[in-house]
């Protein structure tokens, strides 16, 4: 009888931890569900706070790294001398080796019409080291940036380039609009600006 | 197969598959280290082999080794990449591989056995565990108390006020106005007192006090006799500053040579090797030319005679507060001494890209030196000094935005310190005088700007500009012009709702500055046309194209235009309408600066040397 | 009227940003005459959400599977399949992100960040497991963790660690979870997710670093089984409250222990408790480890105040793993470093045009909430102590051999040791 009474007890005991813990339990989840929203978010750099640093390169989880150069075309000037495919001081506008300013080679120049050529980034060479963001910015119209490709980006809990980048360009953006695409993300802020 | 015949194949799969690991985790391991120590993308060689072809761009051999080594480093950084790919799955499949046949060799030897006996004692294991808890509990918490010994909590040691003075060099300009009021106060009560210490009980800030300490002793010195200030007639005499008197490329010394031959010393007065490196030109004052060098190790003024190239003094630009220890990166072309000197006749001012501004007397004494900020700047600092009614003017655009300061030429302490909205520039500030009033006009992107020299107000503002703003503007009869690569060339009166008179896209410069004189405008583009235009009418009137790049200003003396090229090969044409070619006279080495006039003599600064040139 | 604030401040940005774009076009795109056609920049899509949500669907799955074979079917081959399921998807094709150890700061943030969206489908990860285990124990660790999954595979040799190791090494768990709320609630870092030890292995890629910390733990798990889960794993904290408390737990045998000690061994976690030795468990030794037991308990507020004094101490320094407190003090401590063109937090700080003032307050909020939060911190860390320390004085009876509801993972091993019930 004693063994029984001290299991009721314990029976009891134990109820009542399930309870307060099932409580305190459904008590996190709603002060947590405030904030909770059905929508998903993804990494992605704003490429005007964007420095170049170079760490998207060194720093995220993945060799190479999922952040890549894109190009906004629409803001491309088609330039001869592109500040973002020559190296700074290139006079001789030809294609060798010793004048390309991308260290993989990642960048395809096509002559399109007197005085306009077309740059295209092949992603698979890239290795977003930014040398042609920084290149295109300082002399050109910057339509070369470095966005995080959602093909490759892992979606890390916390994006470990975030945490090093020095000026917070990276941050955590709705699924539905993965990209900030420069002239594109311009154009939609203004319309928001307006409404 | 039996129970035997199991466990043999279950350990020979085992022994396989780990030696099979441990070979492609050792590779891997391998090629980290390469990588690590290699980094076939930022390769040394092929940077330095590119600078080689910088110096000698037409050397196709060269650049067949680069295209070379460039495509080597390329597939080394690709391979590495697939192996690491590759061996991480191997690596992978191997110790599944393992891990099973090792999972199933231990299983078919195990046999169920019953548990030993006794084990641990109850009380005894129990006893151990609550002290080893408490142990525990205490070291860690003993840790974390330590630690408060360890870590000095800096926040609590800033104070806002006094940090702004020390640290903040970059933004010392209300700071020390008002540093120098409290000691330009007691001045007046101390005037023949000898003690110096009084600077230094004016405010608690440490730097600035040190710096006015320093300043103040040479105010008295000079105190004594007062300066003569000297105006545009005196200028005229001179060439104080880059692109001579007032920089605005005119010189108004006559019987300027027009034949030399630099490489075979003819015409050639003296010429002398200079210690250190710079894109600056050279300035004189009387007898004396002054040229400015530097590199990382050390930045450097001298004074040459101007009339035996004798080496009067050299002194370097070296403990100044604030001044950084680490050179700012800087590309080749500009390097950390591209601004030109200024002279006023009784000092040498001169600036370089660490944002050092130094003053030497004319006998070469130190006078004052200041730090301004480190420049944040991508090629360096390359806008030029001007000089006018004791105000040492600097144009200070950087990667911050527009700045422009006036320093007291005589203790260097701040006029006027002002903000501008505009983006980094590399042009020249220049005066003018316009309907008695004297100007500073500036180009930047985006403003064409006139500023009160005393005060530092502005006048007048155009924007009109874009890009990396390099020329220096232009004034001749009541217009100003402005130009820039990529931009437009633009003709405006400056004053009060300025705005554009004519504009012209045809051909811009990237680094010379244009200059006007007599109702007609010169613009050397850097890809070797030099061009004329009406300056009333923005119509061309002449072009030229030399087909070598031109970074040097056009200057006019004598009724001549002499341009510089960067092969070291002077164009000099009549300054009219015809802009007939006098003669094209070589130097024998490259030269990037700004001729220098005296009467009868031209001084050129070449790659290495300074040449003077004359009868 | 802060939001309206941070609506201002947002719209003002956005004019900032669109004036720059419209002066950076230096060179206007040219209109072509040949008839080109401009190429699409490429933006692939990320994961679906609605993926997300199938992820937390097969959760579900897995772990009521996990549930069923583990309660009603009692078969460890069932849960073994499902572990090898699991490090498969969750681990290699989901690559163990997100998951519920690291949902932790994400729940966190979302408490103390009123800025900070948490997707429901986390919230949803970070609560499911904790459910199940309420009501059936830890299945989630039997079978739907992918860290937990890897471990129990390569479970080869496990040896027996003397009770006091496993003990003292469980208070490490508690420090985990307490630094990864409190770095989570100041927005410092997630170090869960950082010191990850298997994503690396998930993805094949990573820190070097990480991948060779993972490696050497699947070795040392070889003997020491499940390292991170038993020494490490902050998840197992609340998991084991739930558990400890859980309505209805594995047990070894399906009906009455017949005592015949088979399934000691059994458990590579030492998660088997043994009946009381009516020898050791004297009327004395009761009365004694009663006392012993009041006056621990009367010594908890002592541990709660004593760590919390103590670890309060400490704030300074790990407030420091905040990179703007980090900044602000490299600032004030060495300022010729503003002038380090090679330092690009430096450079990226001086070119934000916020000033070192403002730097220093927000680096000084924070520092204050580090230590209100080294105070709880070191609190819970206390009370913690203060209760394992009780705990090693109770005296309870036991009849049969049981498994330690709150140490044990529902693997299963144990059942397919004991002999009752089994036809052979």
């Amino acid at each position: 009888m004693a063994e029984d009474k001290a299991f009721n007890r314990r029976e009891f005991l134990h109820r009542g931890a399930r309870l307060t813990l099932g409580l305190s339990l459904a008590g996190v989840g709603a002060v947590a569900a405030v904030n909770a929203g059905g929508e998903k978010y993804v990494w992605q750099i704003d490429p005007f706070k964007c420095t170049q640093c170079g760490r998207c390169a060194t720093d995220c989880v993945l060799e190479p790294s999922a952040v890549k150069c894109v190009h906004a075309y629409d803001l491309c000037g088609y330039c001869d001398l592109c500040g973002g495919y020559f190296k700074p001081g290139v006079t001789e506008l030809e294609t060798g080796a010793e004048k390309q300013l991308c260290p993989a080679a990642a960048i395809e120049r096509k002559f399109i019409e007197e005085p306009y050529f077309e740059y295209v980034i092949n992603e698979d060479l890239c290795i977003g080291c930014a040398k042609c963001v920084k290149g295109c910015g300082s002399f050109g119209n910057g339509s070369l940036h470095l966005q995080i490709r959602h093909d490759l980006c892992v979606n890390c809990n916390e994006c470990s380039i975030a945490r090093v980048c020095p000026s917070d360009a990276i941050s955590r953006v709705p699924a539905s609009e993965p990209y900030m695409i420069k002239g594109d993300f311009t154009e939609n802020q203004e319309g928001e600006d307006q409404a | 197969m039996n129970q035997q015949e199991k466990i043999k194949l279950a350990k020979q799969v085992m022994q396989i598959a780990g030696i099979f690991t441990l070979v492609v985790a050792g590779l891997l391991v391998i090629n980290f280290i390469q990588l690590r120590k290699y980094e076939p993308l930022e390769s040394e060689t092929l940077n330095v082999l590119v600078e080689q072809l910088k110096n000698d761009p037409r050397n196709d051999a060269l650049k067949e080794e680069i295209r070379d080594f460039d495509l080597l480093v390329r597939k080394a950084y690709f391979t590495s990449e697939w192996q690491v790919r590759t061996g991480s799955i191997l690596l992978l499949i191997g110790g599944i591989l393992f891990a099973v046949s090792l999972k199933v060799y231990t299983d078919l030897q195990k046999m169920i056995g019953l548990p030993e006996a006794g084990g641990e004692h109850f009380f005894a294991a129990r006893n151990k565990a609550w002290r080893w808890l408490l142990i525990t509990g205490l070291i860690l918490f003993g840790m974390a108390f330590i630690a408060s010994y360890y870590s000095t909590n800096y926040l609590e040691n800033y104070f806002p006020e006094s940090d702004t003075e020390i640290a903040a060099s970059t933004e010392t300009g209300d700071v020390e106005i008002q540093v120098l009021e409290i000691r330009d106060s007691m001045d007046a009560d101390m005037q023949q007192s000898s003690d110096q210490s009084a600077g230094t009980d004016t405010s608690g800030a440490a730097g600035a006090a040190e710096e006015s300490e320093g300043t103040q002793q040479n105010t008295q010195a000079d105190a004594p006799e007062p300066e003569q200030v000297y105006g545009i007639e005196e200028f005229k005499k001179q060439h104080n500053t880059f692109r001579g008197p007032m920089g605005q490329g005119i010189s108004y010394h006559k019987n300027i040579p027009v034949e030399w031959n630099g490489a075979q010393g003819q015409n050639v007065i003296w010429k002398v090797a200079i210690s250190k490196k710079g894109y600056n030109s050279p300035v004189i004052w009387d007898d004396r030319i002054f040229v400015a060098g530097g590199d990382s190790e050390s930045r450097i003024v001298s004074c040459y005679d101007r009339l035996t190239g004798q080496l009067l003094w050299e002194k370097r630009a070296d403990n100044i507060p604030g001044s950084p220890a680490k050179m700012p990166n800087v590309t080749d072309d500009t390097g950390l001494s591209a601004p030109t000197m200024a002279v006023d006749g009784y000092r040498a001012y001169a600036i370089f890209a660490t944002g050092d501004v130094i003053a030497f007397d004319m006998e070469g004494n130190r006078v004052w030196a200041r730090n301004l900020g480190v420049p944040q700047n991508h090629y360096g600092h390359s806008s030029s000094l001007m000089v006018w009614d004791q105000k040492l003017i600097v144009q200070y655009d950087t990667g911050k935005g527009g700045r422009m300061l006036a320093l007291d030429t005589k203790s260097g302490d701040t006029e006027w310190d002002i903000t501008r909205d505009n983006h980094i520039s590399w042009a020249s500030p220049i005066l003018i005088d316009h309907k008695g009033q004297i100007q500073v006009v500036t180009n930047s992107d985006p403003n064409v700007a006139g500023y009160d020299i005393q005060t530092g107000e502005e006048i007048w503002k155009v924007a009109v500009m874009m890009g990396e703003v390099g020329p220096s503007c232009a004034y001749s009869n009541g217009l100003v012009f402005a130009n820039n690569e990529y931009a437009s060339l633009v003709a405006i009166n400056p004053e009060q709702g300025a705005s554009v008179q004519w504009e012209n896209y045809d051909y811009l410069s990237e680094a010379a500055s244009p200059v006007a004189h007599e109702g007609l405008l010169y613009l050397a583009t850097s890809y070797g046309v030099f061009v004329c235009y009406d300056a009333k009418t923005g119509e061309q009137v002449w072009e030229k194209d030399f087909g070598v790049t031109l970074y040097s200003s056009p200057m006019i003396a004598d009724g001549k235009v002499y341009l510089m090229d960067n092969a070291g090969v002077m164009h000099i044409m009549k300054a009219d309408r015809s802009g007939t070619i006098v003669s094209e006279p070589g130097l024998g080495e490259a030269s990037y600066a700004i001729p220098a006039f005296a009467d009868g003599r031209i001084y050129i600064r070449g790659e290495e040397s300074l040449y003077c040139i004359g009868k | 009227m802060k939001r309206q604030q941070q609506l201002l401040i947002l719209l003002f940005g956005f004019l900032l940003m669109f004036s720059m774009a419209g002066a950076q076009q230096r060179f206007p795109k040219p209109e072509f005459e040949s008839g080109y056609m401009q190429p699409d920049t490429t933006t692939p899509e990320p994961r679906a959400a609605a993926m997300e949500f199938f992820d937390v669907l097969v959760l579900i799955g897995v772990m009521s599977l996990a549930t069923y074979l583990i309660i009603r079917k009692r078969s460890r081959r069932g849960i073994l399949w499902l572990t090898v399921f699991t490090l498969l998807y969750f681990g290699f094709y989901r690559n163990g992100c997100i998951c519920p150890i690291g949902s932790i700061q994400n729940v966190t943030m979302a408490i103390f960040d009123p800025g900070y969206k948490i997707s429901i489908t986390i919230l949803l990860f970070f609560l499911l497991p904790l459910i199940f285990a309420l009501f059936y124990g830890r299945a989630y660790c039997a079978a739907a963790c992918p860290l937990g999954a890897i471990q129990d595979l390569v479970v080869i040799k496990p040896v027996s660690v003397p009770s006091w190791v496993r003990k003292t090494l469980g208070f490490i768990p508690h420090v985990y979870i307490g630094l990864a709320v409190l770095f989570a609630a100041t927005g410092t870092d997630f170090i869960i997710c950082r010191y990850d030890p298997f994503v690396g292995i998930f993805r094949m890629d990573g820190p070097y670093l990480m991948i060779g910390l993972g490696i050497a733990l699947l070795l040392l798990g070889l003997f020491f089984a499940r390292p991170y889960c038993r020494v490490f794993c902050p998840y197992g904290v609340l998991l084991g409250w739930m558990s400890r408390f859980s309505r209805k737990h594995i047990t070894i045998t399906p009906s009455k222990c017949i005592n015949c000690k088979l399934c000691k061994d059994s458990c590579p976690f030492d998660a088997i408790e043994a009946p009381t030795d009516e020898k050791v468990r004297t009327e004395q030794a009761v009365r004694k480890n009663m006392r012993s037991y009041v006056i621990f308990g009367l010594l908890v507020p002592v541990w709660i105040v004593l760590g919390g004094f103590a670890v309060s101490q400490s704030h300074v320094l790990l407030s420091r793993a905040h990179p703007d407190v980090y900044l602000s003090e490299l600032l004030i401590a060495h300022p010729e470093l503003k002038s380090d063109t090679e330092n690009l937090d430096i450079q990226a700080f001086l070119e934000s045009g916020k000033s070192m003032d403002q730097l220093v307050e927000e680096a000084s909020v924070i520092r204050g909430e580090f230590r209100t939060g080294t105070w709880i911190l070191g609190g819970y860390l206390g009370l913690v102590l203060g209760i394992m320390l009780m705990n090693q004085f109770i005296l309870r009876k036991r009849d049969d051999y049981v498994p330690h509801k709150r140490d044990c993972f529902s693997c299963g091993r144990c059942m397919d040791y004991c002999p009752v019930d089994k036809t052979f």
